[in-house]
């Protein structure tokens, strides 16, 4: 499809600033862009990034979903209901305007937040291109048939050829974009951050700890720990090494920050704990980057198993032994924060 | 993590340098630029390899004529028929028929068309059974089939 061109070069001025997650980096992008400080770590924590969930029955590529972070678009979503902030979400059905929109948008000198199939992005790596649809990106300029792209997991600005860009945007299958775009209306020049920051750990906690749903939070962590240790007994060994695979690259993949999202959240705890002087926000941060270093351990495990390298020791009850000690951690982490939120009140 | 565990490997995203968070000598989270992490690599070759099993397994059933070459095209672009039949606008039922050498030999120019756009190839690829590579993999043809 050929898009029609408006003016040959629009281009707007814009922060790009490399992170380690695509929707807490586009969102801290965009709001630099308006004036505001924010870092991405911060921005995941306040948009209440973190989760766990082993969801058996949706799959990706014929194996089981296993998140470490909250739904696509949750992290939007929580910060275009934080009063003082005006976003403006669209979707589309067709292809024409959506690209239209987008064109008058940058016209207009406003960067636009899209949500892209990663499979349809041709600057990236080709090892990356999977089936992924909720991959974040923020269109800043065009130059004749080309978008100018800050794209938060790329060290430097890239660019993508108009068709291209519309076929990500129109991306089919699960977690479909449909064409979906974002972008600032208004925003206030200065937030009261502590309320932020602590309706965000609430929602959080609440996930991993309260809800009586057996497959997420803590309990899906030793869930998935159960169902790992019967996987060899289950599915043969093939198949269970690449359900394990795939576990660890929901986990490791580009986008996670590592540790599966435990570490950028270790950072949040950190920058909330200094900014408000709580000295216990930093303790949970601690006690955090050591679960993200129990999930570490067990992907280097896990690398081995797949390999076919594994060490005497590399048994799939040793790793779900090791997960269920992520599952421990994390619910320490958690039912700290809860007190200290209760401490508060 | 630690700062030194963040070994340097060019292997799987191409030497891109990604970001990541690090834990320094005083436990503070910081981010660091870096290359994509050992293990991950590992297990994310692990998954390009089974992608490229099964378009070994693909192309040898296009070889006995037990399906026809969209299969090919299918397995290569890591979709299945769901995912084929919403980018083209069918019904599954329809995309698996076409599966079938039989029933594609058959096929409207259209419908042909509509294919060919998505795996971004000529048309006369398809038409031909000639293997071209996939979405993420320009280059050279691979093998040519047509028989």
């Amino acid at each position: 499809m050929t898009v029609e061109r408006m003016r040959s070069t629009v281009l707007t001025e814009f922060p790009h600033i490399q992170s380690a997650h695509c929707e807490s980096g586009v969102v801290s992008n965009l709001l630099r862009h308006r004036g505001i400080d924010i870092s991405e770590a911060m921005a995941f924590g306040v948009g209440g990034g973190l989760f766990f969930g082993y969801l058996p029955f949706i799959r990706l590529n014929g194996l089981p979903l296993v998140t470490y972070r909250s739904a696509p678009g949750s992290i939007l979503n929580r910060f275009a209901e934080i009063p003082g902030i005006d976003m403006c979400q669209e979707k589309f059905r067709s292809r024409k305007k959506a690209m239209e929109k987008l064109d008058v948008l940058l016209d207009d000198g406003i960067p636009v937040g899209l949500q892209t199939g990663v499979f349809w992005l041709p600057y990236f790596p080709r090892a990356l291109r999977f089936h992924f649809n909720a991959h974040n990106l923020v269109v800043y300029g065009k130059e004749g048939n080309e978008y100018l792209i800050s794209d938060p997991v790329f060290p430097e600005p890239v660019r993508c050829p108009a068709d291209d860009l519309v076929r990500a945007r129109f991306a089919s299958g699960a977690l479909a974009p449909k064409g979906k775009m974002y972008y600032l209306t208004s925003v206030v020049k200065r937030f009261e951050r502590s309320s932020l920051i602590v309706n965000g750990i609430k929602g959080v906690s609440r996930m991993m700890l309260d809800r009586p749903f057996p497959l997420i939070g803590v309990k899906g962590i030793r869930f998935l720990a159960g169902r790992l240790e019967k996987w060899p007994k289950r599915l043969g060994s093939g198949a269970a090494d690449l359900h394990l695979g795939h576990v660890v690259r929901m986990q490791e993949e580009i986008g996670t920050g590592g540790g599966g999202f435990r570490f950028m959240y270790a950072a949040f705890l950190q920058e909330s704990g200094k900014e408000m002087e709580e000295q216990s926000l930093g303790d949970c941060a601690a006690l955090l980057t050591e679960a993200g270093d129990r999930w570490r351990e067990f992907a280097v495990m896990a690398a081995r198993v797949c390999k076919g390298r594994g060490r005497p020791g590399d048994t799939y009850r040793a790793m779900a032994e090791k997960i269920r000690e992520c599952g421990l951690l994390e619910e320490k982490v958690f039912r700290q924060l809860q007190s200290w939120l209760k401490e508060r009140l | 993590m630690d700062e030194e565990k963040t070994a340097v490997d060019r292997g799987v995203a191409a030497g891109l340098k990604i970001v990541s968070y690090v834990a320094g000598d005083d436990g503070g989270q910081r981010l660091v630029s870096g290359s994509v992490w050992q293990p991950v690599n590992t297990v994310n070759r692990q998954a390009w390899q089974e992608i490229e099993r099964q378009i070994g397994i693909s192309k040898k059933k296009i070889a006995a004529g037990k399906v026809s070459c969209l299969h090919y095209y299918m397995t290569a672009n890591q979709m299945n028929t769901r995912l084929l039949a919403r980018y083209t606008g069918q019904s599954r039922w329809r995309v698996r028929l076409h599966i079938f050498p039989f029933f594609f030999a058959r096929l409207g120019s259209d419908t042909v068309r509509k294919y060919a756009e998505v795996f971004q190839t000529p048309a006369i690829d398809l038409i031909q059974g000639r293997l071209s590579p996939p979405v993420y993999d320009s280059g050279a043809y691979e093998i040519n089939c047509a028989d």
